[in-house]
C-alpha cells in the first residue's frame, strides 16, 4: 500500500501493467487489442498473481451493496417501539399506532409498510441492528455523512473513504468497475487515493453519444474516438522492449502533460471499457421479477442485472433521498418504507431466481436517525443513533445490539450502543475477506451477522 | 524573484499558456492580440485589466431585504399564509441563484478583465462559502462582489473584509457567536483553511480568537455587516504568545504576521494557477516576497506569470480544467454563448462544480478529482452537444440535496455555433489546413503525431463530404480526448 517504497521506474511499469490487466478483465468482446498487448498479457497476468493481495472479483467473489438513505431516516418510526408508553407519549401525533406495527417481538415491529423486510426477516435472511451510530454525534448533515462515508472518529477528517481505502489496499490490478456507483456522483465512501470505480446511472447513456449513427460514418468515428482514448501506443510498446526502463525515458522527451495525461488516458480506457461491458450486460440481461415503480428499484434493478451479467464488481453503491423529514413526516414515511421495503424486496427475488443471493450482501445507513419528541411540525429533527438493516442470503437473521432507552437520553437523542465501523469491520472481514484494521485504521468487534 | 522567463521566447503557445492559467482561454484572435502585447507587456495588460462593473450591473434582484419588515409581515399571517410565504421565498431564492450563476459565468467568458475574475474564482474556492446554508442570493452576490474588489488587493484586507462578510457571518456561524458563548467555528476554519493550515496554532488559540470575533452581526434592515459592542467580549486574551484586549481585525493582523501564512498562501495560489508539487526553492521566494510586499497579491501574481518556471513544458497543457474553466474556456473558444442558467448549473453538476455550491468549506479538492469515467463520459457528451450536434441528457438539478434528482430528460439548445468562421469553407477540403485550423483553436500548440493522423484520417474518410455537420462531428471527436481536458 505504500508507494513511496517502490522506485519511480518501476512503479510507472506496475501502473501500466494493473491497467493492461485490467483491460482484458472488462474488454468487449468486439475490441481487438494490439498484439503487443496480447503478447504480455499472460506474462503480467501471472505476475499480478504473485502479488500479496489476491484481487478477487465479483464474478467470483462476494458482493456488497451498500444502499444510503440520505437525509436522517427516523429509526424510532422504522422500527417502532409499539410496547413503550414513553414512544406516544414523544409522538402523539406521528406514533405509528400499535395495531398498525408489523411486530417482531412483544416490544418492537417493523413500519406497517415493511412487509417486504418482514417476509425477508421471516426467512431468515434479515439482520436487524438497533442502536447504530458513533460518539460525539454530529447533527449537520454533511459532516455526520462525511463520518459514515470515511468511517472517522468524530473529530478526525480523511479524505479517502472508507471504501475508498478497501480498494487501495485490497483491489490493485482490479477491474475498474469493481465499485459501481449507481447515479453520476461517485460517492465520498469510494474516493481513494487511486481514483477507482465507476458511476452511471442509465446504461443506454453511458457511453459516448455520437449522432449520425446511421451509415457507416457513425461506426468509423467510434473506432477512432476508441484509437485516441487509449493510452499512447507507441511508448507501451517500447516499454515491451525496454523492460524495466522509465516510459517516460523512452523515446526522447517526456510528453507535454505527463502524468496527469497518462491519468486521463487510463481513465478514458476505463470509460471505454466499462461503459461497453455495462452496455452489454444491460442489453443482454432482463430481471425475471417484477419490481415496483420507484427511483429505488431502479437502481436495484441495475444492480442486479450487472451481478446476472457477471459484472466484476465488488461493491455497488445505491443510495434513496427525501428522509429529512422535520415537516409532516407520516405521509413521506408511508411512501418511503414503502419504497425501501418493495425494492429490497424485489431486488432479493432477483437474486434468488439468479441464483446469485447467497453471494450478495446488502447493507442500509443514514448519517443520523431522529430526534425522540416530535417537532412542532408534525415532523422529526435530526437525531443520532439509528437501526441499520443488513440482509442477503449468506447473513445470519435476527436482532443485535440494544433498543436505545426512550427515557435516558443525550441531549434528547438515542444514545447508540453499536458502533457502525463494527458493522463495517464484519463487512470487510468476513464478506470481502479484507483486512478491517488495516482500512477502518483500528480495530473494532465484530458482528456476528455474517 | 524567480527568474523571469527570456522574451525571445514569448509566442502564440506562451501566450495562449497565460490567457488559459490567467483567465479562461480565448479565441485565436484573443490570444493573438495578448502575444501582440509582447513580453512582460502581456502579463502587466492582465494584471491591469480595466474596471468592468458598467459591463456587469448587478442583478435586478440582488437588493438587501428589510428582515424586521418581513418576519413582521410574517408574523400577521395565518399558518397557511406562512406555509405560501415560505414556499415563495424557497421558489425565488432558487430562480435568483440560477440567475447569479449564469450571471457570473458569463461575466467569467465576457469581461476585459480576465485575471481578476480568475481570481474571484480561487477566492471562491478558498472561501468556500455555500447559498444551500446562506440561503439568500443576495448575500452570495455580495460575498461574490466583496471577493473580486479585493482579488487583486491586499491579503490582510481580503480576510478581514471575509470576516465581516454577511454571507460568512451566516456560513460559519459568526453571527451567533456572543460573549458568554463565543462560536468556534470561524475561528477555527480561519486559520485551518483560510490562513495558516493545520499544525500552526493550538485549540487555546481557536478558543481565544473566537471571543475576539464576538458581536459580529447582520443588520437586520440592510442586511449589512453591523457591530453589536455589547455583545463583544473585550476582555484580555492570550493569542499566538501575546496578551491584549485584542478585537477580530488584531487577531488577523497576528495571524498574517505568522510566517506559516505567507507560505500557506502563496503555495495555494500556485497550486491552482500553476501546478501541484511545487518546488520548494520557488515556495520559499514567493512566500518570502509575499511577506515583503506586505501582502499584496498583485505583486505576487506579476512575480509568477513573469517566471521561466510558469512556462516550463512541464506546466504547459499539464492542468485538468475544472468543470468551471471546462465551460467558460470551451465557450470562449468555440465562440458560442454560456447555456442558460438551469442548463449550465445541471452540466455544472454533474461534472462536479457549481459556482456558490461548493460541497463544503474547503471547497474543491481539483485535479484529478474532476475526473471519473462517468463525468469524462460526460464532458465528451456535452462537447457534442456544444458544437450543436443535437439535444444532451442532463440530469435536474434540485438545490435540496438530500431529495433525488429528478430522471435525465434531452434538452436542446442552440449553440448558434459559427460553423463558415471556425472552419472556412475554403480550407475544408485540405485536411491538413483543416486539422491545424481546429487545433490551434482548441489546443493551442500541436498534438502527437498519432492524435494528429487520427483527425485527418476522419477528414479524409469523410470525403467529399465537407459538410457542416462533417465540421461538426470534428470538432466533437477533437473535444473528445484526454488531451481536451487539459489547460
Amino acid at each position: 500500500m505504500d508507494d513511496h517504497i517502490i522506485e519511480p521506474h518501476t512503479r510507472t511499469l506496475h501502473t501500466r501493467r494493473e491497467f493492461l490487466r485490467t483491460s482484458m478483465l472488462g474488454a468487449a468482446a468486439a475490441w481487438t487489442l494490439p498484439v503487443f498487448l496480447q503478447k504480455t498479457f499472460l506474462t503480467l497476468d501471472a505476475m499480478a498473481a504473485d502479488s500479496p493481495i489476491q484481487t478477487v472479483t465479483g464474478k467470483d467473489g462476494t458482493i456488497l451493496v451498500v444502499l444510503q438513505l440520505a437525509g436522517g431516516n427516523d429509526g424510532l418510526n422504522t422500527i417502532v417501539p409499539y410496547a413503550d408508553d414513553a414512544y406516544y407519549r414523544a409522538r402523539p401525533v406521528i406514533g405509528i399506532p400499535k395495531a398498525s406495527v408489523i411486530p417482531i417481538n412483544d416490544y418492537m415491529g417493523f413500519h406497517p409498510k415493511l412487509t417486504g423486510l418482514k417476509a425477508l426477516y421471516d426467512e431468515g435472511h434479515l439482520a436487524l441492528l438497533q442502536g447504530v451510530g458513533y460518539p460525539n454525534p454530529n447533527r449537520s448533515h454533511f459532516r455526520s455523512t462525511e463520518i459514515w462515508q470515511t468511517a472517522t472518529d468524530a473529530d478526525k477528517v480523511d479524505s479517502r473513504g472508507w471504501l475508498g481505502r478497501y480498494f487501495d489496499s485490497c483491489c490493485k490490478g482490479a477491474d475498474p468497475t469493481v465499485g459501481v456507483s449507481i447515479g453520476n456522483e461517485m460517492p465520498q465512501s469510494f474516493v481513494a487515493t487511486n481514483p477507482t470505480g465507476v458511476s452511471f446511472s442509465r446504461p443506454e447513456q453511458y457511453r459516448w453519444v455520437n449522432p449520425g449513427q446511421e451509415g457507416m460514418g457513425a461506426d468509423s468515428s467510434e473506432t477512432l474516438y476508441r484509437e485516441l482514448n487509449q493510452p499512447d501506443e507507441t511508448n507501451a510498446a517500447a516499454m515491451d522492449v525496454n523492460d524495466g526502463g522509465s516510459v517516460a525515458a523512452i523515446g526522447g522527451a517526456k510528453r507535454q502533460g505527463g502524468s496527469t495525461l497518462d491519468f486521463l488516458e487510463r481513465t478514458a480506457l476505463d470509460a471505454q471499457l466499462s461503459s461497453d461491458k455495462v452496455r452489454e450486460i444491460s442489453k443482454k440481461y432482463r430481471s425475471s421479477v417484477e419490481y415496483p415503480k420507484s427511483p429505488l428499484a431502479d437502481s436495484l434493478s441495475l444492480v442486479a442485472r450487472m451481478i446476472a451479467g457477471g459484472l466484476a464488481t465488488r461493491v455497488y453503491y445505491v443510495s434513496l433521498g427525501g428522509f429529512d423529514t422535520h415537516t409532516n413526516q407520516v405521509n413521506t414515511q408511508d411512501r418511503l418504507m414503502a419504497y425501501l421495503g418493495d425494492s429490497i424486496s424485489a431486488f432479493c427475488k432477483d437474486l434468488q431466481a439468479q441464483g446469485n443471493f447467497n453471494r450478495v450482501t446488502l447493507m442500509t445507513f443514514s448519517e443520523f436517525g431522529r430526534r425522540v419528541s416530535q417537532n412542532a411540525s408534525n415532523g422529526t429533527d435530526h437525531g443520532a443513533a439509528a437501526p441499520m438493516f443488513v440482509l442477503g442470503g449468506a447473513v445470519k437473521a435476527g436482532v443485535f445490539g440494544q433498543y436505545p432507552s426512550l427515557t435516558s437520553l443525550n441531549n434528547g437523542d438515542l444514545i447508540y450502543n453499536v458502533d457502525f465501523r463494527s458493522v463495517y469491520a464484519t463487512v470487510l472481514e468476513r464478506w470481502l475477506k479484507a483486512p478491517s484494521e488495516m482500512v477502518l485504521g483500528r480495530k473494532f468487534p465484530l458482528l456476528p451477522i455474517v | 524573484m524567480l527568474v523571469p522567463l527570456n522574451p525571445a521566447q514569448w509566442d502564440f503557445s506562451k501566450a495562449a499558456h497565460l490567457l488559459n492559467r490567467a483567465g479562461f482561454g480565448g479565441a485565436p484572435e484573443q490570444i493573438e492580440t495578448l502575444r501582440q502585447a509582447g513580453f512582460p507587456g502581456a502579463v502587466e495588460q492582465l494584471l491591469d485589466g480595466p474596471d468592468d462593473l458598467l459591463l456587469f450591473p448587478k442583478p435586478a434582484w440582488a437588493a438587501p431585504q428589510d428582515m424586521t419588515q418581513m418576519r413582521g409581515a410574517i408574523m400577521m399571517m395565518s399558518p397557511e399564509e406562512q406555509k405560501e410565504k415560505k414556499k415563495e421565498i424557497q421558489k425565488n431564492n432558487r430562480g435568483d441563484l440560477v440567475d447569479l450563476v449564469t450571471w457570473w459565468l458569463t461575466r467569467m467568458r465576457d469581461t476585459p478583465n480576465p485575471l481578476r475574475e480568475k481570481l474571484t474564482l480561487f477566492w471562491h474556492g478558498h472561501f468556500a462559502t455555500s447559498a444551500e446554508k446562506v440561503k439568500q442570493p443576495y448575500l452570495m452576490w455580495l460575498q461574490n462582489e466583496t471577493l473580486r474588489q479585493n482579488a487583486l488587493g491586499n491579503f490582510r484586507q481580503m480576510v478581514k473584509a471575509m470576516a465581516r462578510d454577511p454571507a460568512m457571518l451566516v456560513w460559519l456561524d459568526t453571527r451567533e457567536s456572543k460573549k458568554e458563548h463565543p462560536n468556534e467555528n470561524f475561528a477555527r476554519e480561519l486559520m485551518e483553511l483560510f490562513t495558516l493550515g493545520i499544525g500552526n496554532y493550538t485549540e487555546d488559540d481557536i478558543q481565544q480568537s473566537a471571543r475576539a470575533f464576538t458581536g459580529y452581526r447582520i443588520d437586520p434592515v440592510d442586511e449589512s455587516f453591523r457591530y453589536a459592542a455589547f455583545q463583544h467580549d473585550d476582555g484580555e486574551k492570550k493569542f499566538f504568545g501575546r496578551t491584549g484586549r485584542f478585537n477580530g481585525d488584531d487577531i488577523i493582523d497576528l495571524i498574517v504576521k505568522n510566517p506559516a501564512c505567507p507560505k500557506f498562501i502563496t503555495r495555494k495560489i500556485w497550486e491552482f494557477f500553476v501546478n501541484d508539487d511545487p518546488n520548494p526553492g520557488v515556495l520559499e521566494a514567493i512566500a518570502w516576497n509575499f511577506q515583503r510586499n506586505d501582502y499584496a497579491i498583485r505583486p505576487l501574481m506579476r512575480e509568477i506569470f513573469q517566471s521561466a518556471a510558469f512556462y516550463s513544458p512541464d506546466v504547459i497543457r499539464a492542468q485538468i480544467k475544472s468543470p468551471v474553466q471546462w465551460l467558460v474556456q470551451t465557450s470562449k473558444e468555440l465562440e458560442i454563448k454560456i447555456p442558460p442558467g438551469l442548463l449550465a448549473m445541471n452540466a455544472l453538476r454533474q461534472m462536479g462544480q457549481v459556482p456558490f455550491l461548493p460541497p463544503n468549506v474547503k471547497g474543491w479538492d481539483g485535479g484529478k478529482a474532476w475526473i471519473t469515467t462517468s463525468t469524462l463520459l460526460f464532458r465528451y457528451n456535452l462537447s457534442n452537444f456544444a458544437v450543436g450536434n443535437g439535444p444532451m441528457a442532463v440530469e435536474k438539478f434540485r438545490l435540496n440535496n438530500n431529495k433525488p434528482a429528478g430522471p435525465e430528460r434531452p434538452v436542446d439548445f442552440d449553440s448558434h455555433i459559427d460553423l463558415a468562421k471556425i472552419a472556412p469553407p475554403e480550407i475544408r477540403a485540405d485536411s491538413g489546413k483543416l486539422i491545424a485550423a481546429l487545433t490551434q483553436r482548441l489546443f493551442q500548440d500541436s498534438l502527437s503525431p498519432r492524435e494528429t493522423e487520427t483527425f485527418v484520417k476522419f477528414v479524409e474518410m469523410k470525403k467529399p463530404d465537407t459538410s457542416d455537420n462533417t465540421v461538426r462531428e470534428l470538432l466533437h471527436l477533437m473535444m473528445s480526448t484526454p488531451q481536451f481536458q487539459l489547460t
